[in-house]
């Protein structure tokens, strides 16, 4: 029966395509009564001019939405339009009156804060939100996970029903500015107090939460009576009313399955489209790519404990022999910028100056030479997350090494064992990154402090943690920022890591989109953001 | 009938208990932390502390496992430890999403593979029967996850007819059921085809032709009933198959189902869930083989006999 | 295939399986599907030894070249290249190495462990038979896919726990196929004869059961291969497969994979390697399989 089958496997090469072709066509009339799931169009409103569901289409799932019980970015942005903050921290850098409206040192280590008066809950009874919430909410964060944001932190006073007083350790330049972390917006102590179900959903924000379908849909409602719309009292921009009725995040976590999903029409926005495919999104006209500056830092670093690294004339010697614009390349396609200091760029104090270590293969050897390895002869390994764009830093950083006589075995591994490989101090070299817009204490002191969890170098250095400090406490500006470059030339000199590039915030959205508000970090504020018709 | 499904249902007691234990096992095996993922790239030292002592992570294993069945017992699964849902509900919500998947797979792949079958055994040997073949042996060699990705370039990328990822009503299940249901259908179409020909060849067919049946009747109500019952047995053998087809067709399309809650889970380290839903899946495929086992009966009054015999 | 029949055929009948073989052979060979398939794989194998000599590793397999990178087919890269500008066309021809190695690596240990507990399950019966047949089921009724993440999630990423995590789901199907084929053998009359002669029960198994199970054995291999080295890409197309750079299939298809609309080639190309391998084990595995058993043959 399968005699002739052999002569026919050239033609059976043309025929796949063919019958692959007709079993397309066979499945439109057969899968029929096995969809039955809800299709989110969005119907049109001609009279408010703008579309009713906003869609954006994520990189990565949602996981918990209780806001202190979670540090991910991407539960964050979907939490910013529920939930409120005392202190708005803008796009460019600054930070604003958000439900607080004042704020005053008392001395060293007291604050005293004035709050809106005007704000309440929706949570259906108008609830108005006091200091009273505010001693809950903080009392509540110093016992989660997200404690961290608001280190320093010793007690609240509530000192009326819109006044009260933080009590902190001792001062510190940035304590208030970490009061506009999400994680420590406002929740309702009523809401706690009654038993109702999942009381972290209640917030004071424009919109709120109507469901969540894990790895499917996160769905938000517009808020009729949210206090923006109803209060009489002049309100900032970042607390107007939102306009969409509702705003779906959808993830979609293949990126290319995005990128069609948002040619197609089925979301609105494309958050981190894949470099590669820009060109495509940028010829279809209806469709805009933003690029900015972004935030994000992506590194390459030593676990300084570990032999041969411990040798700091070794590490330089690495960090010449990296070909940064080669990985710039291959991780982003050139959508970045290089990078020389440890600090994000847009920080407070950024300073890039320094000479650091430029691409010089030459420079690297002699430096080798210097360290005591004239031959190289050196074998290593580099763990790094399996995922973009590591991966491909990686790649090219194995290349790089090869050449000045160190051999890299690459060891690609989830998250989970990165981290708590690096925790423990048993990775050689490794592959990270470090997202932050706000705080730069949240950079010396997370990444370079003696004993900081998230200190994966395992770096230790007194004179990097008195710098540290005295940034933190300095309260003459101009000594502060000498305090800042002096702490990251010397940081860079001591190169625990080698910074590579900053990558840039792009994005892709329909081009009816308005009222978005992005950030380089990524941390986007979608509340007043609508598709316009 | 009945006393033989309660005892196939007794025998799932070993299947969890074995089942559960292993993966709970492994998965305490693995080299990271939960608390570490649960604590974000700000955590103290402390607050990991804190968190493995809630979660009760510094327990001894048997000690967690233990409690693990405790709680199975009273029919608490647990609760994720990223996102705090309960570890059932996650599992049912995501259920019929990945029945979805795999019932249009079956479904599309019957719908190619039973016709293609018969018409390959009636026209043996010819060069319709080849190209038949043919289909069938790409459908076993080609890697499902890249028939999806040629699928999205073909379908999506180059003439836009279905979405690439995603589940949006309707036509978004399209191209995932394709590619989980195109390995199925070459094998039911194999089978289909070698059943028919036994089939064909029986007397009772020649009868049926002699009474004067038109020969599509014959094929159709003599042949194919009784070509049935190992076609049948072919599907339900390829459970398995369809459930690994659909943990990397869910990746390929961004599909919402068990394999991508999976594989996630697994990734976060997420110990309960993995365990929970893995339990959860086999399970169902228990549940599927039983009631692939009673249609057998339906179809095949001998095997009810024997059944009833056996109980 | 011709060594393996011969060594594990008997003295005292070696002419004849050697008649024997020359059938099956004979039969095979006549077998066209079988034959392209055998050819195939032949062909492959051949470029998994030559391509050390064809091409060097370091500068051409993995070397990087990024002034070259994302070039379509052409005369000097045949396959083109990759977004560091390797040569695709070196990457798949030593990828085969990796294939083959895991494939076959992954089933003979399968094949090993599968028949040991198969065979016990077999000759031995009852309570053995019971138990190791029990967690064979339970290995059963998860997909395999999962078990192998787990696995990999514990050992780690590398090449050798890949094979040891696919080993598994090979096991098992040899333990149900050697179980069959043992039970069927067991109370043959010359079992039993050698049986009441006082040789130890391992050397029955391995004396005279074993080469009587070879056929369905035989069959089984050749059809696994095929479906480990997809269970293989499939694993690192998930992203715990070989570790980067090494040019496996399964690695080099998820690298392209998000290059699909503008190299789209890096990512057909390494799925039709896969594609024709497995297909070419196929033929071979249906016609070993018609070939050893005619009357199966129709």
């Amino acid at each position: 029966m399968k005699k002739k089958l052999a002569l026919l496997m050239c033609l059976a090469m043309l025929a796949t395509s063919v019958i692959g072709c007709s079993g397309g066509n066979g499945e439109t009339t057969s899968g029929g009564e096995t969809s039955a799931a809800g299709e989110t169009t969005a119907a049109a409103d001609g009279a408010t001019g703008h579309k009713d569901t906003l869609i954006i289409g994520t990189d990565v799932d949602i996981n918990n939405l209780d806001l202190q019980a979670q540090q991910d970015q991407i539960n964050n942005i979907v939490l910013k339009n529920t939930h409120q903050a005392l202190v708005w921290f803008t796009n460019e850098g600054e930070f604003e009156p958000g439900l607080a409206t004042s704020w005053e040192n008392v001395d060293d280590t007291h604050i005293k804060f004035t709050l809106r008066d005007d704000v309440y809950f929706n949570d259906g009874n108008k609830t108005p939100m006091t200091a009273e919430d505010v001693k809950f909410t903080l009392d509540m964060a110093m016992e989660s996970v997200s404690a961290p944001n608001l280190a320093g932190f010793v007690s609240c006073t509530v000192d009326g029903d819109y006044e009260f007083t933080i009590e902190t350790e001792s001062y510190n330049n940035e304590f208030v500015q970490s009061l506009a972390s999400q994680n420590l917006a406002i929740q309702s102590k009523k809401a706690y107090e009654d038993g109702v179900e999942d009381p972290y959903y209640i917030g004071t924000g424009p919109y709120k939460f109507d469901s969540w379908v894990q790895g499917e849909y996160c769905r938000l409602t517009k808020v009729e009576d949210y206090w923006g719309a109803t209060t009489d009292q002049e309100v900032p921009d970042w607390a107007a009313p939102g306009v969409a009725e509702t705003i779906d995040f959808k993830p979609y976590v293949e990126a290319s399955s995005r990128v069609i999903a948002l040619q197609a029409g089925e979301i609105d926005v494309c958050v981190n489209p894949p470099i590669n495919e820009l060109p495509f999104l940028e010829e279809d006209p209806n469709i805009t790519v933003y690029e900015q500056a972004g935030s994000r830092l992506f590194y390459f670093a030593f676990n300084v404990t570990k032999e041969p690294w411990d040798n700091q004339t070794l590490r330089q010697a690495v960090a010449c022999a990296i070909d940064r614009d080669s990985v710039l390349q291959a991780a982003v396609e050139g959508k970045g910028t290089l990078q020389t200091t440890i600090l994000n760029r847009g920080l407070w104090g950024f300073y890039d100056d320094m000479e650091g270590f430029d691409y010089d293969v030459e420079r690297a050897k002699e430096l080798m030479a210097e360290a005591g390895y004239p031959d190289g002869g050196i074998t290593t390994t580099l763990t790094y997350a399996n995922s973009s764009p590591y991966e491909s830093i990686a790649t090219i950083i194995q290349a790089n090494l090869a050449e000045i006589g160190i051999t890299v075995t690459l060891s690609p591994c989830e998250d989970a064992t990165l981290k708590s490989t690096c925790v423990n101090g048993d990775q050689e070299l490794f592959l990270w990154r470090w997202n932050e817009d706000s705080k730069v204490d949240f950079v010396y002191r997370d990444l370079f402090y003696t004993g900081s969890g998230s200190n994966y170098h395992h770096y230790s250095d007194a004179r990097a943690d008195e710098l540290t400090d005295l940034v933190a406490t300095e309260k003459d500006p101009d000594k502060r920022l000498e305090y800042a470059q002096e702490l990251q030339t010397y940081l860079v000199d001591a190169c625990p890591q080698v910074p590579l590039y900053i990558a840039n915030l792009v994005i892709a959205y329909n081009s009816n989109l308005q009222g978005q508000y992005f950030y380089g970090g990524g941390n986007h504020y979608w509340a007043h953001a609508y598709i316009a018709e | 009938m009945i006393k033989y499904i309660v005892k196939r249902l007794l025998q799932l007691i070993p299947v969890i208990i074995v089942t559960s234990f292993l993966i709970y096992w492994a998965m305490n095996l693995t080299s990271g932390d939960p608390a570490l993922l649960i604590a974000g790239d700000k955590a103290t030292p402390e607050m990991l502390e804190q968190i493995r002592e809630e979660m009760g992570l510094n327990d001894p294993f048997l000690v967690r496992y233990g409690r693990y069945m405790l709680g199975m017992i009273q029919g608490d699964m647990g609760e994720s430890y990223i996102t705090g849902k309960d570890v059932f509900q996650t599992f049912m919500e995501t259920l019929p999403n990945t029945l979805m998947l795999g019932g249009a797979a079956v479904l599309i792949a019957v719908i190619i593979a039973l016709p293609l079958g018969i018409y390959t055994a009636i026209h043996q040997s010819t060069w319709k029967d080849n190209v038949g073949m043919v289909f069938a042996l790409f459908g076993t060699a080609m890697p499902n996850f890249w028939l999806g990705l040629m699928l999205i370039l073909l379908f999506s990328l180059k003439l836009g007819w279905f979405p690439s990822g995603g589940k949006a009503g309707f036509s978004s299940v399209v191209l995932p059921a394709v590619t989980v249901g195109y390995g199925l259908a070459a094998l039911i179409m194999r089978t289909t085809r070698s059943s028919m020909l036994d089939v064909i060849r029986q007397d009772y067919m020649t009868t049926a032709r002699a009474k004067g049946c038109s020969e599509r009747q014959v094929i159709f109500r003599h042949g194919l009933k009784n070509a049935l019952i190992p076609i049948i047995t072919a599907i339900g053998m390829q459970i398995s198959m369809i459930m690994t087809g659909s943990v990397l067709a869910e990746t390929v399309f961004s599909w919402p189902g068990i394999g991508r809650l999976v594989n996630d889970s697994i990734a976060r380290r997420d110990n309960e869930m993995v365990t929970g839903a893995i339990i959860m899946c086999s399970i169902c495929m228990c549940l599927i083989n039983l009631v692939v086992d009673l249609v057998y009966a339906f179809f095949d009054p001998r095997i009810k006999a024997q059944y009833a015999k056996k109980g | 295939m011709a060594k393996k029949a011969n060594t594990v055929s008997t003295n005292n009948d070696v002419i004849k399986s050697r008649s024997q073989f020359q059938e099956v052979f004979h039969r095979l060979l006549k077998n066209k599907g079988a034959v392209i398939g055998m050819i195939f794989l032949l062909v492959l194998v051949i470029i998994a030894l030559i391509s050390p000599l064809a091409f060097d590793y370091e500068t051409q397999v993995i070397g990087q070249n990024m002034a070259d990178r994302l070039q379509g087919p052409s005369a000097a890269h045949w396959f083109g290249t990759d977004e560091y500008g390797r040569d695709l066309f070196a990457r798949i021809m030593w990828g085969s190495r990796y294939s083959l190695i895991i494939g076959f690596g992954a089933v003979t240990i399968g094949l090993v462990v599968g028949t040991i507990l198969g065979a016990i399950a077999g000759f031995k019966g009852g309570i053995w038979d019971q138990l190791i047949m029990r967690f064979i089921d339970i290995f059963y009724s998860i997909p395999n896919i999962m078990i192998a993440v787990v696995i990999v999630s514990v050992l780690g990423t590398s090449t050798v726990n890949l094979v040891i995590a696919l080993s598994f789901s090979a096991a098992t199907g040899f333990c149900r196929v050697v179980r069959a084929a043992v039970m069927t053998v067991r109370d043959q009359e010359y079992v039993e004869s050698s049986y009441a002669m006082g040789l130890p029960t391992w050397k029955i198994i391995a004396k005279h059961i074993l080469p009587n199970c070879l056929s369905p054995i035989i069959v089984q291999y050749t059809l696994q291969v095929g479906t480990t080295i997809i269970s293989a890409s499939s694993l690192s197309f998930l992203g715990i497969g070989v570790p980067a750079p090494a040019p496996e299939w399964g690695a080099l298809l998820s690298g392209g994979r998000s290059r699909m609309r503008d190299a789209s080639y890096l990512c057909v190309l390494p799925g039709l390697a896969i594609l024709f391998t497995v297909l070419a084990l196929n033929l071979l595995g249906d016609g070993l399989r018609d070939a050893l058993d005619p009357k199966l043959k129709k």
